[in-house]
């Protein structure tokens, strides 16, 4: 190899060919890059080779974006330095300047104990850090696995439980600079790069302009969306990079913005009698007038979250023969649907005050008061955090254990959402789709922003082949209900053929017209967004 | 029946940070919690209270705030809740509290059983439970992890040990303190919460009792910590190495000897 970054693709490195989503790929060669000069350095001879470049940070995603397809792999999870802090004194906010590589659960930890590697920072960040040590900031941004890289994250826009209040990774993302695939380098600062309508125009640092017109295609009228590229009039072009799945440029460096911690925290799971009344408490939850002689809930959650009854029986049933699981809370038989919220605020009192009303609702909706746990401390919030978590566990060594009989089975889950007015609709759409098919299935998710993870366990490939199918049909479904066919994590490879349902070939193509003006050889994550068309001379 | 848990206010963290000037622990910004031990037994009341019926006293002896924490012990399904709260109960070893506790229980009185947690996660004595037994003059058995059966004023139950468990019998009233395997607490409900708040907790001072002041507080403090350390568990382990052959001959050797025989 010329560069002497780039090692020969070998056996040892065969995990690098797979994520998350189980899916495995090919690769030539790979190279670990430490720096953006070594990004440059490894881009350009692409570049001047046409080699494809396939992007990846911890490997942690579920539509196999970072799964190379031919070609070269860029590794960036050794580009793990805090670079520094930024202290805005206007806004009175706090921003953290962070290599891709920087895992979520890192940055948690930085904040926690206020303590960075200072190596190489200016007097400015030094003194931005006195100054942060002398409150409590946190970054919002909680996808459930922690150990994804913030680039990761970037790159699929990625969510979490508390998106419901504080929004989803580009609502945190104040810069960021990207290299191009012929080496270039981009440099956005949210607010400096605006389209005029449709029109745009980005200078890159080597002072080419690169202008263009984003395509006319309109987002779905969701909370939660990462189909496909950003697109809206007078749009900030950092929102471009922010959700493209690694298509434009491979991102060297972000700025994240943090927020104050508030004083209290709490979380409240509720166990409702039916997942009528459950979804009517959502509604009621996320500020909806329910019923005519009340007003809407004041208790602004931060998360609201759902467990359908198959996934209580699930835990039910694992509590009973997994030690593994013993630690956690009892479900009682009487518990059929559950919500779980989180309430962050100033003070306990004034979430007391919310929780009362809360009280209210529940009995007003034929639920019980008493059929909740109320985690008011850090030691038992941590404990319904353990809840939570334990769902998507359960599946997964559910499924680890179909694998060992039949290798081909991998989980089958969703990820879309759709607006508020279908939430009833969407939930009966998947009830009726898990019965018909007689799937071994449980759903939870993010049910405040309608998005739901449905979880197929296939118990073997005829079961498999169906889910599939399901899935598809519902990707049709989800797009005629005006909604999203990948919420939080990404469209990747696997969700291409269900972007091909919520998108026209046309307006697709719009799209890659568009990726080719940051990437006109189409270099970057082949076979992720679009289907891979061979182009001439790249090999 | 009656049932008397005893329950300690902690810091509520897992980490503790030391002050390197004075060697103490640094409780700023650290709110405290019901010592996590004493969350087991008010549920093992409970539980008790649930199956065969009980009313369940919670009590404790400590600074005012600590009514928060008892009223957080009512939310969890205890009846009433008793403090004791005095400058003079200020400053008590393990001796001094267990007296004082006495106090409280023979002012809630006619008590069956008294429920302890097995030690409390900031001083980890472990010694209140068995001292209080005996400034009572009742039974104890420490380290119960299972409750098997209550039944004509005889606790029938079981108490983990080093080497495994003991299955054991005693008439009541008495003492118990439990371990956390005995069962999984609960967190409190929202109808909970809405009782507790509403709830009075009674207030015991020292002028409330007839108690000797110097059986008390610093007083009454017979204990001097000349040093503290975490008591050391020998396990002797041996990596086997060797062919094949060797290897199967030196682990049946291992398996033969006295130390593993003595243990089946």
């Amino acid at each position: 190899m010329d560069n002497k970054i780039k090692i020969r693709f070998t056996e040892e490195y065969g995990e690098y060919l797979r994520d998350e989503s189980r899916q495995v790929g090919f690769a030539d060669s790979i190279s670990f890059v430490k720096s953006e000069e070594e990004i440059i350095s490894v881009l350009k001879e692409n570049y001047a080779n046409k080699i494809p470049t396939t992007i990846q940070g911890a490997r942690t995603g579920l539509a196999a974006s970072s799964v190379p397809f031919g070609g070269h792999v860029i590794n960036l999870s050794r580009m793990n330095k805090v670079n520094g802090i930024r202290y805005d004194e206007v806004n009175d906010k706090f921003y953290i300047k962070l290599q891709p590589g920087v895992l979520l659960v890192e940055i948690r930890k930085y904040l926690a104990n206020k303590s960075f590697i200072t190596d190489g920072w200016n007097d400015s960040s030094k003194n931005a850090l006195y100054h942060m040590k002398k409150g409590e900031w946190f970054y919002s941004t909680d996808p459930t696995e922690i150990s994804a890289t913030i680039g990761g994250m970037v790159a699929c826009n990625a969510s979490g439980a508390k998106s419901f209040r504080y929004g989803s990774t580009r609502d945190h993302i104040q810069s960021i600079r990207a290299v191009l695939s012929d080496g270039d380098v981009i440099s956005l600062r949210r607010g400096e790069v605006i389209s005029d309508g449709r029109l745009f125009s980005v200078t890159t640092e080597g002072g080419r302009i690169i202008s263009g017109r984003l395509p006319k295609y309109e987002m779905p009228n969701v909370k939660k969306n990462t189909s496909g590229y950003f697109n809206k009039l007078n749009m900030d072009i950092i929102d471009l990079f922010i959700g493209s799945d690694g298509t434009l440029g491979v991102i060297s460096e972000i700025e994240i913005e943090l927020n104050k911690k508030q004083k209290s925290n709490w979380g409240i799971t509720i166990f409702m009698p039916d997942e009528d009344k459950a979804l009517d408490l959502v509604r009621a939850l996320r500020g909806e007038k329910i019923f005519c002689d009340r007003n809407a809930i004041n208790l602004n959650p931060s998360a609201i979250e759902f467990f359908s009854h198959n996934a209580l029986d699930m835990l039910r049933e694992q509590q009973r023969v997994n030690p593994a699981f013993a630690t956690i809370q009892e479900i009682k038989e009487n518990y059929h649907t559950a919500i779980y919220i989180e309430i962050e605020d100033d003070s306990d009192d004034k979430i007391w005050a919310g929780v009362e009303e809360l009280g209210e609702i529940i009995v007003k909706l034929g639920g019980d008061e008493d059929a909740t746990w109320v985690a008011n401390n850090p030691t038992n919030l941590e404990k319904l955090h353990s809840f939570r978590h334990a769902c998507p566990e359960c599946v997964n060594m559910q499924i680890d254990l179909i694998r060992k009989s039949d290798s081909r089975i991998t989980k089958l889950g969703t990820d879309m959402s759709v607006p508020d007015n279908k939430l009833k609709d969407v939930m009966k759409m998947y009830n009726d789709g898990i019965l018909e098919n007689n799937l071994n299935a449980v759903i939870f998710g993010h049910i405040g922003n309608n998005h739901l993870h449905v979880n197929t366990i296939p118990r073997d490939m005829d079961e498999y082949n169906r889910g599939k199918e399901l899935y598809s049909s519902w990707a049709e479904k989800i797009v005629s209900m005006g909604g999203a066919v990948s919420a939080e994590h990404g469209v990747g490879k696997l969700k291409v053929p269900f972007l091909q349902k919520m998108f026209t070939k046309d307006k697709i193509d719009d799209m890659r017209k568009l990726k080719k003006l940051f990437d006109p050889d189409q270099l970057f994550n082949r076979a992720t967004i679009f289907p891979y068309v061979e182009s001439k001379g790249v090999k | 029946m009656k049932i008397i848990v005893c329950i300690k206010q902690v810091p509520g963290t897992n980490e503790v940070k030391l002050d390197p000037a004075t060697n103490t622990i640094i409780r700023d910004n650290i709110a405290s919690i019901i010592n996590p031990f004493d969350t087991y037994a008010i549920e093992e009341a409970v539980r008790i209270k649930e199956k065969m019926g009980a009313e369940i006293y919670g009590l404790s002896m400590g600074i005012p705030s600590s009514q928060e924490m008892l009223r957080e012990a009512i939310s969890l399904k205890v009846d009433k809740a008793m403090l004791l709260t005095d400058r003079k109960f200020a400053g008590a070893d393990t001796l001094a509290t267990s007296y004082a506790l006495s106090l409280g229980i023979q002012k809630i009185g006619d008590y069956d059983l008294i429920i302890c947690g097995k030690q409390a996660i900031d001083g980890d004595t472990a010694q209140v439970g068995p001292s209080l037994a005996k400034t009572l003059g009742i039974a104890y058995i420490t380290d119960v992890s299972k409750i098997i059966e209550i039944k004509d004023n005889i606790m029938h139950c079981l108490k983990i040990t080093d080497d495994g468990y003991e299955e054991l019998k005693v008439k009541l009233p008495a003492l118990i303190s439990v371990v956390k395997e005995i069962n999984m607490p609960r967190l409190p409900s929202i109808k909970g919460m809405k009782h507790a708040r509403q709830a009075k907790i009674e207030i015991v001072t020292f002028a409330d009792t007839d108690a000797n002041e110097n059986k008390l507080g610093l007083k009454g403090s017979p204990t001097k910590v000349r040093k503290t350390f975490v008591p050391t568990h020998e396990i002797n382990s041996e990596i086997i190495e060797g062919t094949t052959e060797e290897k199967v001959n030196r682990l049946a050797e291992v398996l033969n000897s006295k130390a593993i025989r003595k243990g089946m």
